[in-house]
């Protein structure tokens, strides 16, 4: 790799800069004895024992951690069969219509989105709360599935199907050990951004939640207007330390199997 | 293939582990005879109070949080979830019944009525109260901080005109506070009909915009809090977070008079449990809980008999319990119609644009 030069080393420290202090200002509040953000008096736990001792604050902490999971593997899941269907799919203009629906869908705001799911789901009866909130996430979730998958579908040089049909491969097989493989690294990437996307969503869990059920994005907008108590700094702070974890993780592990982008695999 | 496979059946696994600890979790507080919806605030009632409640009666609280007004009220007009109490603002009260989404109060349910100031009843939002019981109230005023100012003092609102001033008063951006500060500097009522008087007010409005640095939202408090601003109009209960957090910051109501703001217990339409609605209005109301709750959250509380509980040097603090005299300046606001508030947003554009 080509050694940076000092201009661009800088700029690059910079952004990072501006990328990661908010989160350490928050993080290193989350210590403060004092009960705001304004001047740190003395180092204390008490906000991180609060979260525990906290059992709302817990079970919305896993109700979003939940519903991140399962809305993200669902429409995973869904998106790219639809990737494939897309991809496959015989007539151009059909093709691009229905992509151009898909990417609609990626810009329209959430609000719209979440204010339509909201009269939806009361007209046809379904009882807000969990199913409604899981469901609306799948929902918004699918576009960026479709959008990181349909990339890699593309790039995929098209005689390696030929040449595994040619070889005797059925369907099934090709399916499963050429094209699945192939765009791996397109699924685990949109399912890791459905994901994000879930987990951080406001306007629309916001519309859809009900009965009880309730998001972290949910209940820190509504606690804002008396000013976020530090509580929320500490959980922010348990939060991105997890998700560190999670990502140092990934990569030890994708480092020691060091798995090939392409090719045939069983 | 295998490997996404793998990973779908482990990211399962998790979800299904999580879903069993939270139901466990959820079980603990599953029982009794019937449970209620509460649809509040964020952050405005102490929770402790809840399971006191819940023990106290046998009922269980789902309680839920919204960040606005008018997002509440969507969510209750869809249905959908059986809310058994809200807590919305006079104005969003009177919105609120004249779309029928409001369950009349019994009172012979509510004994503890008896503890709030009669000051607060029967009120030109609610007429008798007879769909809101009020929980906690508070002004409009100008939040300042006189180390940055050399010690000046506001007692009117002319004092924001003060060319010492300039590039320091922070306003609030809503048009009724905004244009209303306008009409009470010069003495009309905040819920003016005649559009002759809001064009003063607005004319005037527009004199004050060399001393105007920003019109901001709810970011006002932080901006108080690291003395980044000397000057702002604000509500009583953020001018308390301001002054809870920095000490120098004080509050006053000006004397040409001002808005006087309510949150009131409501019964939604959507109410299932009706019987409990009217317990947990009951229990907030008794003097205990009432201070209690007012000592957490910080707002003022309309319950007299709770008054006497508090820390006297809370309650005696006129700038948050103005006396009698200052409060007949007051006034609420009355839902103006959808014609005149365009009116009032108008000239609320019509001032912004005017800034420089």
């Amino acid at each position: 790799m080509e050694r940076l030069g000092k201009l661009p080393k800088l700029y690059l420290a910079i952004v990072f800069i501006i990328l990661y202090a908010p989160i350490f200002y928050l993080i290193f509040y989350s210590f403060n004895s004092g009960g705001g953000m304004s001047n740190f008096e003395e180092f204390t736990w008490e906000h991180y024992a609060a979260v525990f001792e906290d059992k709302r604050l817990i079970i919305i902490v896993l109700n979003t951690i939940i519903i991140a999971l399962l809305s993200a593997l669902l429409s995973t899941t869904i998106g790219v069969i639809g990737a494939l269907a897309i991809y496959f799919m015989r007539n151009k203009k059909m093709r691009n219509a229905v992509l151009s629906l898909n990417n609609i869908l990626m810009v329209s705001p959430d609000v719209i989105i979440g204010a339509s799911f909201l009269i939806l789901f009361t007209m046809i009866g379904v009882k807000l709360g969990f199913a409604s909130v899981l469901i609306s996430h799948i929902a918004f979730s699918i576009p960026i599935v479709v959008i990181m998958v349909l990339p890699k579908l593309s790039e995929m040089n098209t005689s390696l199907i030929d040449a595994a049909l040619d070889l005797g491969a059925s369907r099934k097989d090709v399916m499963t050990r050429v094209i699945l493989p192939f765009i791996k690294p397109g699924i685990f990437a949109g399912f890791f951004l459905a994901l994000t996307y879930s987990l951080d969503d406001f306007a629309v869990t916001f519309f859809v939640t009900g009965n009880g059920f309730s998001t972290l994005s949910v209940e820190i907008y509504s606690m804002a207007r008396t000013g976020i108590s530090l509580t929320i700094n500490a959980l922010s702070g348990l939060i991105f330390i997890v998700t560190v974890a999670l990502v140092i993780g990934y990569y030890a592990i994708s480092r020691k199997t060091k798995m090939p982008l392409a090719g045939v695999k069983k | 293939m295998k490997s996404i496979i793998q990973s779908a059946i482990l990211i399962l696994l998790v979800a299904g582990i999580l879903l069993f600890i939270n139901a466990e979790l959820n079980k603990g507080s599953k029982s009794g005879t019937g449970t209620i919806t509460v649809y509040n605030w964020g952050e405005y009632i102490d929770p402790d109070l809840i399971k006191q409640f819940e023990e106290e009666t046998g009922i269980k609280v789902i309680y839920e949080t919204f960040d606005s007004n008018e997002g509440m009220m969507s969510k209750i007009e869809q249905g959908g979830t059986a809310y058994d109490i809200s807590v919305p603002s006079e104005y969003m009260i009177e919105m609120m019944k004249e779309k029928n989404l409001l369950l009349p109060v019994d009172y012979s349910k509510i004994p503890n009525i008896k503890h709030i100031d009669p000051y607060f009843l029967d009120l030109p939002f609610d007429p008798g109260n007879q769909f809101s019981v009020p929980y906690f109230w508070g002004t409009v005023g100008i939040a300042y901080n006189p180390t940055l100012l050399e010690g000046q003092t506001f007692e009117s609102w002319d004092d924001l005109w003060d060319p010492s001033l300039k590039q320091r008063v922070i306003l609030v951006d809503s048009a009724r506070e905004t244009i209303g500060m306008g009409l009470n500097s010069l003495g009309y009522s905040l819920n003016s009909t005649d559009l002759g008087e809001l064009r003063e007010a607005t004319d005037k409005l527009k004199t004050l915009s060399p001393n105007v640095k920003a019109v901001i939202g709810d970011e006002v408090t932080q901006l108080m809090i690291n003395n980044e601003a000397a000057v702002s109009l604000t509500w009583s209960g953020q001018a308390a977070d301001m002054m809870y957090e920095n000490e120098d910051i004080d509050y006053v109501v000006p004397e040409e008079g001002s808005n006087l703001w309510f949150d009131n217990i409501v019964i939604p339409k959507t109410a299932k449990n009706i019987d409990g609605a009217h317990a947990f209005i009951n229990f907030m109301l008794d003097p205990e809980v009432a201070a209690q709750n007012a000592d957490y959250v910080g707002y003022s509380t309309p319950n007299l008999s709770a008054l006497d509980l508090m820390d006297p040097e809370v309650v005696e603090d006129e700038r948050f319990y103005p006396d009698i005299e200052t409060r007949t300046h007051l006034e609420v606001y009355k839902n103006l119609g959808l014609e005149l508030l365009g009116v009032y947003n108008e000239l609320f554009l019509e001032f912004k644009m005017d800034m420089k």
